[in-house]
């Protein structure tokens, strides 16, 4: 049986640039619609950059086939604007064992060429338990 | 439809927004999010975990959750949180629905907070595809 393993803790990931681009937006609005402006779940194509490297990081040990995106939020301290690249960096923000599951935060953060915070982004995924 | 912050009461609920599932959606937004996981392109990878076929993924349901916000929010930059639980999944065909409620209101700030959730109608039950969602929307004043 694997388990998550905790010392990763606060482990940081490379950043990865992110480009807030025409084509993205597009593919956005062709899908979803809503009014004119970035879209606020825009920034998951940035998350699911970095996140091959997390996932498959064999320090943490995750067993991929058994994970599922639980939740997820992102908090803007500022609009997005088109044309910009922002550097997105991942981080363990926390891992925990509840009921035989694994609940892992992945923080992705948001900066701008001043290093300023745009949005933050936190996905929870969960490794189910192995069945019995 | 977009609503002005004058004008909004707690208990105001966000005009619904529903749409279909179906398979080009979900390979066109496998694209455009950049998570080509086959649970959500091959059925023979879903079959193996349980499921009758494909699921949408959690953030495809999470992106027309957003656009239900945004509209009522004017801009998609006055949405200055957004938060959401996948709860069930979402098969190809099925239509969700996305919808709200105002918990409360910060008139200093012009901040309103909803509840959000997706519904999908499956054999005459209501499932959740996201609840406990959540959402921040901070009005301009744009009185003169």
């Amino acid at each position: 049986m694997r388990h998550v393993n905790r010392a990763a803790e606060g482990k940081t990931y490379e950043p990865v640039p992110f480009a807030v681009d025409d084509g993205r937006l597009r593919a956005f609005h062709d899908l979803f619609g809503g009014p004119p402006g970035v879209p606020p779940t825009l920034l998951t194509a940035a998350e699911f950059a970095v996140f091959p490297h997390v996932i498959g990081d064999p320090e943490l040990a995750l067993n991929f086939r058994k994970v599922v995106h639980g939740s997820q939020e992102y908090e803007f301290h500022r609009p997005l604007r088109l044309g910009e690249t922002l550097m997105a960096e991942a981080r363990i923000a926390s891992i925990r064992q509840k009921g035989g599951n694994g609940f892992l935060v992945i923080e992705t953060r948001m900066t701008d060429g001043t290093g300023e915070t745009v949005a933050v982004a936190r996905a929870t995924m969960i490794e189910r338990a192995p069945s019995a | 439809m977009s609503v002005r912050f004058e004008e909004l009461h707690v208990g105001d609920e966000l005009p619904i927004l529903a749409r279909m599932v179906t398979r080009g959606d979900v390979s066109a937004y496998a694209d455009a999010g950049g998570d080509h996981n086959p649970l959500h392109q091959d059925d023979d990878v879903a079959r193996m975990v349980g499921f009758p076929g494909i699921i949408a993924h959690g953030m495809f349901t999470m992106g027309h959750l957003g656009a239900c916000v945004s509209t009522w929010a004017g801009d998609p930059a006055n949405v200055v949180r957004l938060s959401a639980q996948f709860r069930a999944p979402v098969f190809m065909g099925e239509e969700i629905v996305a919808g709200g409620r105002v918990r409360s209101l910060d008139a200093e700030t012009r901040t309103a907070t909803a509840e959000l959730w997706v519904t999908v109608e499956r054999e005459g039950t209501t499932e959740f595809a996201i609840r406990k969602g959540e959402a921040e929307v901070r009005f301009p004043d744009r009185r003169p």
